[in-house]
């Protein structure tokens, strides 16, 4: 199998890297890239762990193979805080106990950022059937919905 | 930051958010498979697709050609390699006995038949797609009733002490209501978001275990035990785990033959389990049957229960949960019969899933009064309430506190239960018919032998150092607050480190002991620096105070370690700690007293009239567990516990076929597990409790109390909107339609 040279910008930074053809995303992005905040939860698109953007489109890591990424734009987890400060829904997860175990959190959170950008003002069933690619085990949603609604009240008004 | 959370009571923490939170939502908190280790190579397994049978050959011809295949393991190279393991359930370490390596012999299906090693990840997978093995299979067993199950005495099988008291016929002769009802529960898997991952690297004779665990030391003692190697030279580090209800406190085959491959192969090796292999690799919740009876007399007095169930093991393993042990007691009644029987098929070795014993065993309990309230012309609170009691029947131990019908009144006041009209389908709203009901929830207080060591230094930081596991409980933040408070400094000067076998050992994190128990060890290390630094029992602990007993001492910092052993515990307790068994003592496993943490649960269902579509819009619930250290993490692990319970009522269930014995539904699409839009007003309640007794600091586990009395809080709320008793779970529309 030959290897195959991707050129990629990655939470705004240009990246290069060499893959294989038949390696996910999610493996690029874990094994090679060293950015783990994506995780694997099934492989097969149920769960939601692994999301990332591409292009500003949500979507599932471990379906994408990491070759498409070339001339694209990935947005991670990694990316969401600028520096030290937190995003308003990484804080409002905080703050809300949206999180457990915390395995699905970082695919949420991405699946939310997105949510938000392009329903800025969604109702609270928009969230819970925006969030249903996204499984969480431990928290039972309800704190989940509520982070999200607050953090998407707080960027309205910011 | 803004607190939001619960409202602190009496004989409760302040809700702190968690402490680990910021590396969870910047995605740089480190679970197990997220190390790097130089340049690995991967494992992949080949599986088993028979449940019982030979292996009578490999084709390894088309693998062989795969670029970057480095090798492929089989028993054929294998015998010998992996030594017998010590059953976790039995006193040892391992979730299953079965050596999967070790012979040609198949037991289940999705057994480990070859550990295919390569370059990538996906060449490891291409190979082993690649890989033909031959059979000779023979006709398996799947479950209760299949041609060659074979049942015992769990009795004879464990030694396993079936409670009962009295005389069970004049019991149920002096009833003047009775049920007499048969009831089943399921095969559930665990499914964690994270997958069962192992990593392993050797330096030398010394080996690194990447994987999550619920019991790091027991893991190390156990991979050392398999690979005939002493366990100083195994590490395991697991600092986060993404969720693990039981399917990561025992050891299971793949951690030895990963460790085994690379040592082989000289070079790491990741192993990343696909959700399907988790379903045979790893652990379950066995289904269950139940035969009960329950009596009471006119006024509402229990007189007879009478509780028989079957439970499905494997072949080799005898695992049995014996929930018996709880129901028998939980109610005032002179006569309880009980008896347990183990049915032995060709499956993989079931094991601990949330709640184990008291989830499968309190639904048909729960059930049943409600049927017997309703023959009674009771509401079924008022009957709970005429058999409440603070002795259990069968030894007549004392409760050490029992907050049940505290419970029942917090939750039934927040859930409105006074407007129920108590007629079944009486409740009707268009199309939809509406149904409330409740149940009783329970679980065992237990503790088992701890040990941690705490450094403070002079200007205020606090380091806490022992080998317990926050599996998303919040152990972090809790542990960093009983550190805090006894220590007088900010919790946000307090570093914990967990998950880690070169730390003191601490107990599995499982049986909802971590809290009480490593708490409990906590507090007594802070204790023993208090006392360096001349502070007496009662004093609160100040800068001043700290900073005058430092220099009194002239040290930099102070160091305490500490053991604790729990009400009960047998001298050798913390001995067995460091060989990596935890020893629980507690529930009804004492002479003198028994512990439970208690609770109410009340679901309303709406069930469409024509199609029977089920929607829970309203679950409910009230808990009472001692002190609780941070009402916020507490709340949370009690409201995921309750969607749990919604889960396993309406959508979970492994299924098998029957004539394969193999499992059908072993992925995220098919094995049902309630989503964000599934979910609606989930509310908890924390009822505030105090007990002197459990242990010095109060506290009671609750992490598994919230999943317990919902199965038979969903299905008498079904009963209520529909008139009709659905005695097997899950309960999904079809068996409405019928
Ligand atoms: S790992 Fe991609 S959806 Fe589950
Ligand atoms: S927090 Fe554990 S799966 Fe969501």
């Amino acid at each position: 199998m030959s290897a195959i040279h991707v050129t990629t910008k990655i939470n705004g930074d240009v990246v290069d890297y060499v893959c294989e053809a038949d390696e996910t995303l999610l493996d690029v992005l874990r094994n090679r890239l060293g950015l783990t905040g994506a995780k694997e939860g099934c492989s097969t698109g149920d769960c939601g762990a692994c999301s990332v953007t591409i292009d500003g489109r949500l979507t599932c890591s471990c379906l994408v193979l990491g070759a498409e990424a070339d001339g694209r734009e990935i947005g991670t987890i990694e990316g969401m805080a600028k520096g030290d400060e937190l995003h308003p829904l990484q804080r409002k997860f905080l703050e809300h106990a949206a999180l457990q175990c915390g395995i699905c959190t970082p695919g949420i959170l991405v699946a939310a950022k997105s949510l938000l950008e392009h329903n800025p003002k969604p109702t609270e069933t928009e969230v819970r059937f925006g969030l249903a690619g996204n499984l969480c085990r431990c928290t039972g949603y309800d704190k989940i919905v509520r982070a999200v609604m607050d953090a998407a009240q707080e960027m309205r008004r910011a | 930051m803004a607190i939001i959370g619960p409202v602190q009571q009496k004989n409760m923490g302040p809700p702190h958010s968690r402490i680990d939170g910021r590396a969870k939502v910047t995605g740089a908190a480190p679970y197990a498979s997220d190390f790097a280790v130089g340049r690995p190579a991967y494992a992949y397994f080949v599986t088993s697709s028979i449940a019982r049978g030979r292996i009578t050959g490999f084709d390894m011809a088309a693998a062989g050609q795969v670029p970057g295949l480095l090798d492929i393991l089989t028993y054929e190279t294998m015998r010998g390699a992996v030594k017998k393991p010590t059953f976790f359930a039995g006193g040892g370490y391992a979730g299953t006995t079965i050596r999967p390596l070790d012979g040609p012999e198949i037991f289940h299906d999705g057994q480990i038949v070859a550990v295919v090693l390569a370059d990538s990840y996906e060449s490891a997978r291409e190979a082993a797609y690649k890989v033909k093995v031959t059979c000779q299979a023979e006709q398996p067993a799947a479950t209760f009733g299949s041609a060659g199950a074979t049942t015992e005495d769990a009795a004879d099988a464990k030694g396993h002490e079936d409670p009962a008291v009295g005389d069970i016929a004049a019991g149920l002769a002096a009833a003047s209501a009775t049920v007499d009802a048969d009831y089943a529960t399921p095969t559930q898997h665990h499914n964690p978001i994270e997958l069962f991952t192992t990593t392993c690297a050797w330096t030398g004779d010394k080996l690194t275990v990447y994987e999550p665990s619920q019991i790091v030391h027991g893991l190390k003692h156990g991979v050392a035990e398999q690979l005939g190697i002493p366990p100083d030279h195994v590490r395991i580090v697991s600092p986060f785990v993404g969720g693990a209800f039981g399917s990561k406190a025992s050891v299971t085959p793949r951690t030895a033959l990963a460790a085994i491959a690379a040592r082989c192969l000289g070079r790491p090796v990741k192993l990343v389990l696909t959700r399907e292999q988790g379903f045979s690799v790893a652990t379950y919740r066995a289904e269950t049957r139940h035969h009960l009876r329950l009596g009471a007399d006119a006024d509402g007095k229990f007189t007879a229960l009478s509780h028989e169930a079957w439970e499905v093991t494997s072949r080799p393993d005898s695992y049995l949960v014996a929930g018996t042990d709880t129901t028998a007691r939980l109610y005032a009644c002179p006569n309880v019969f009980t008896k347990v029987h183990l049915v032995h098929v060709d499956r993989n070795t079931p094991g601990f899933m949330r709640s184990p014993p008291e989830v499968p065993y309190l639904f048909p309990l729960e059930c049943a009064i409600d049927e017997v309230a309703e023959k009674l012309g009771l509401d079924p609170i008022e009957l709970r309430r005429r058999n409440d009691t603070m002795k259990e029947p069968i030894g007549g131990l004392p409760y050490t506190s029992r907050s049940l019908m505290e419970c029942f009144d917090q939750a039934a006041e927040s859930f409105g239960w006074a407007r129920r009209s108590a007629a079944p389908a009486s409740m009707r709203d268009g199309d939809w018919l509406i149904g409330w009901g409740c149940a009783s929830t329970c679980y065992p207080t237990a503790l088992a032998p701890a040990t941690a060591r705490v450094i403070l230094w002079k200007d205020g930081r606090v380091k806490v150092e022992t080998a317990a596991h926050d599996l998303g409980t919040g152990a972090y933040t809790a542990l960093a607050q009983v550190a805090a408070e006894r220590l007088g400094v900010p919790v946000g000067q307090v570093t914990i480190a967990l998950g880690d076998s070169d730390l003191p050992p601490s107990p599995v994190a499982g049986g909802s002991i971590t809290t009480a128990s490593v708490s409990s060890v906590i507090a007594k290390a802070c204790d023993a620096i208090r006392a360096k630094l001349g502070v007496n029992d009662s004093a609160l602990i100040d800068p001043g105070i700290r900073v005058a007993g430092f220099e009194r001492l002239g040290v930099a910092l102070v160091q305490e370690y500490a053991e604790f052993a729990p009400h009960g515990a047998k001298p050798e307790g913390i001995d067995k700690l460091y060989a990596g068994l935890s020893t629980l003592k507690g529930g009804a496993m004492l002479e003198d007293r028994i512990q439970y943490a208690f609770g109410a649960e009340f679901v309303e269902v709406r069930i469409h009239a024509r199609t029977r579509e089920i929607r829970v819009p309203r679950v409910h619930g009230a808990f009472a567990a001692g002190r609780i250290v941070n009402p916020k993490t507490a709340h949370s692990q009690l409201m995921g516990g309750l969607i749990w319970g919604v889960s396993s009522a309406l959508h979970e269930a492994t299924e098998m076929d029957l004539g394969t014995a193999r499992y059908i539904n072993d992925n995220f699409a098919d094995y049902l597990v309630p989503v964000n839009a599934d979910i609606e007003d989930v509310s908890v309640i924390l009822v505030p409790e105090r007990d002197t007794q459990v242990n010095p600091l109060g506290i009671k586990g609750l992490g598994e109390l919230g999943n317990v009395g919902t199965n038979a809080a969903v299905a008498n709320a079904v009963y209520h909107a529909t008139g009709r008793r659905i005695r097997e779970l899950p309960i999904r529309l079809e068996k409405l339609l019928a």
